[in-house]
């Protein structure tokens, strides 16, 4: 069976954490599928909103596990954000995981007029989140970046909240609709696929968020799978909205698929 | 104010900016209560709270010279204690150390145990870690509620505002797909667990914020006399639609009101 017929599928786009690592280990087998799809020719990057660690922290750690990939190859959002900010004469209050400090180095953080909030993970603390909001409450007009909205992801301990809940706190406390970069936002997909030189059609990402990574990248017109790895729980194949082009246990079987639906 | 022939069968009365800001009684208040006790008509007095436990506030107002019982006072905190004994859960409790009384046998169940999930105001347990677990808790199964006891955005510290309930409760409805209960001002559930069996038609809610208060109170029957005290502003009465059944004032005259409407009510009968 294969439910991805599309002979001129040439560009692929993996999530990382659930999907090639679930904590500090590699997922079986998806060393040898990143290597085939490599070895296929097709072009590939890692699609992330990873914020706990710096690119080039994460490439490190990913070749560690075996992986075939260097710091170009990661597309995460801290650094759309930071030309954003640049772009825009945004001074950021930062509430983001200090691994990831390094890559705000060199920004303006005086007198802030925004909030940028990442995966701070245990900067996540009351009091943390009382000053970004007293940021926010005090501007005339609050501005809110979120790095990614994802819902949960899965830890040594278990699921644990991720940044999307914390800015569902403040969207509500300050009144303030945050504006996304990372997946599912679709100038963060389309970007990508810009610099791949692949049109939508002809890419697929696969994922273990339904919503973000599966949904975010079918509406843009990517092929979205969904892998029954990482995060996934039995409910997302019943998502309401979202309804992933294909379910499959993990890459390993997704990267057959892949090849396969170019025959 | 057009008189009517319904008789009142249950007065709820908002407490902070009704009878009382901080520590003064608004004047006339105690006197007008005593008046509205001569009726016999039952009394709760009704507010939402995140820290203070139906103790602390019942040695409050006694302090301030009213006359009350302790079961007369029904707290957003009482509500959800009320829910969790009459439900049987086992809740993963996230409120103030000084609310902790109010929920005597309820403290100490085992995570294993847990099901169900209170959000009061905890700034000790409102960071990562804490709120992973009750999101893990949310997602064990179904049925196991996510309880609010009220959905406040922000209050007033002495170092400026800080973070309510509100925020957290969306966090994890966010997170976990899941809808809270709010046990607080406005919700049905709280004006119904207050007035327990008594017909809302019957009832009237004297407060002065006129969404929680008045509005929450009229969305289920009641009456609502808007008192002009406390948080009040020029203009709140319009906010509202319909709007509310009596704009008083102060309590005082929402007693007179009341007690006007009780003297035709037992003259025809
Ligand atoms: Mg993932
Ligand atoms: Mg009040």
């Amino acid at each position: 069976m294969n439910l991805l017929k599309n002979p001129r599928l040439n560009g692929v786009l993996l999530d990382v954490t659930g999907v090639l690592k679930d904590g500090g280990t590699a997922i079986h087998g998806s060393v040898e599928a990143v290597r085939k799809l490599r070895e296929a020719g097709l072009k590939i990057r890692l699609v992330t909103n990873e914020t706990q660690v710096t690119r080039r922290a994460l490439a490190e750690n990913l070749l560690d596990l075996g992986y075939p990939v260097q710091e170009l190859d990661i597309v995460s959002p801290c650094p759309a954000l930071i030309s954003f900010l640049q772009r825009e004469n945004l001074r950021p209050h930062l509430l983001v995981h200090s691994n990831v400090l390094p890559e705000f180095e060199g920004i303006d953080q005086s007198n802030p007029n925004c909030v940028v909030l990442g995966d701070a993970a245990e900067n996540f603390t009351y009091e943390h989140l009382n000053e970004a909001f007293g940021i926010l409450i005090n501007m005339k007009k609050p501005r809110l970046f979120s790095l990614g909205r994802g819902r949960y992801y899965s830890d040594k301990e278990g699921l644990m909240l991720d940044v999307g809940a914390f800015t569902a706190a403040l969207e509500y406390a300050a009144d303030v609709k945050a504006e996304i970069i990372g997946k599912p936002q679709p100038e963060f997909f389309r970007s990508t696929l810009k610099d791949m030189g692949v049109e939508p059609e002809e890419a697929v990402m696969v994922g273990d968020d339904v919503v973000s990574d599966v949904g975010g990248a079918q509406d843009c017109g990517l092929t979205g799978v969904l892998v029954r790895t990482g995060k996934y729980r039995p409910s997302d194949e019943k998502h309401p909205t979202v309804h992933p082009d294909a379910v499959v246990d993990d890459l390993a079987h997704a990267a057959n698929l892949i090849l396969e639906s170019r025959k | 104010m057009a008189s009517r022939k319904v008789p009142i069968k249950a007065v709820l009365i908002d407490l902070s900016g009704t009878l009382h800001v901080e520590n003064t009684a608004i004047p006339g208040a105690v006197d007008s209560l005593k008046k509205l006790r001569g009726t016999g008509i039952p009394i709760k007095f009704v507010t939402n709270t995140t820290k203070e436990s139906r103790r602390c506030l019942f040695e409050r107002l006694i302090g301030l010279g009213l006359e009350l019982r302790k079961d007369e006072i029904w707290s957003s905190l009482w509500a959800a204690q009320d829910l969790l004994r009459s439900r049987n859960l086992k809740p993963m409790l996230m409120v103030d150390d000084a609310a902790l009384e109010d929920f005597s046998g309820l403290t100490d169940y085992g995570e294993e145990e847990q099901n169900a999930v209170v959000i009061g105001l905890a700034p000790s347990m409102f960071n990562f870690s804490q709120l992973s677990k009750a999101f893990r808790l949310l997602l064990t199964g179904a049925g196991v509620p996510l309880i609010a006891i009220h959905c406040g955005r922000y209050y007033k510290r002495c170092d400026g505002l800080a973070l309510g309930p509100g925020p957290f409760v969306r966090a994890l409805e966010y997170a976990s797909g899941c809808h809270s209960e709010v046990v607080g001002k406005p919700s049905p559930t709280f004006f119904r667990s207050a007035l327990g069996d008594v017909d809302p038609a019957y009832a009237v809610m004297i407060g002065d914020d006129v969404k929680d208060d008045i509005g929450g109170a009229q969305a289920m029957g009641m009456r609502g006399f808007l008192v002009q005290t406390g948080k009040y502003r020029t203009g709140d009465e319009s906010r509202i639609s319909p709007g509310p059944a009596a704009v008083c004032p102060s309590f005082s005259e929402a007693v007179d009101i009341l007690l006007k409407e009780y003297a035709q009510s037992e003259g025809d009968s």
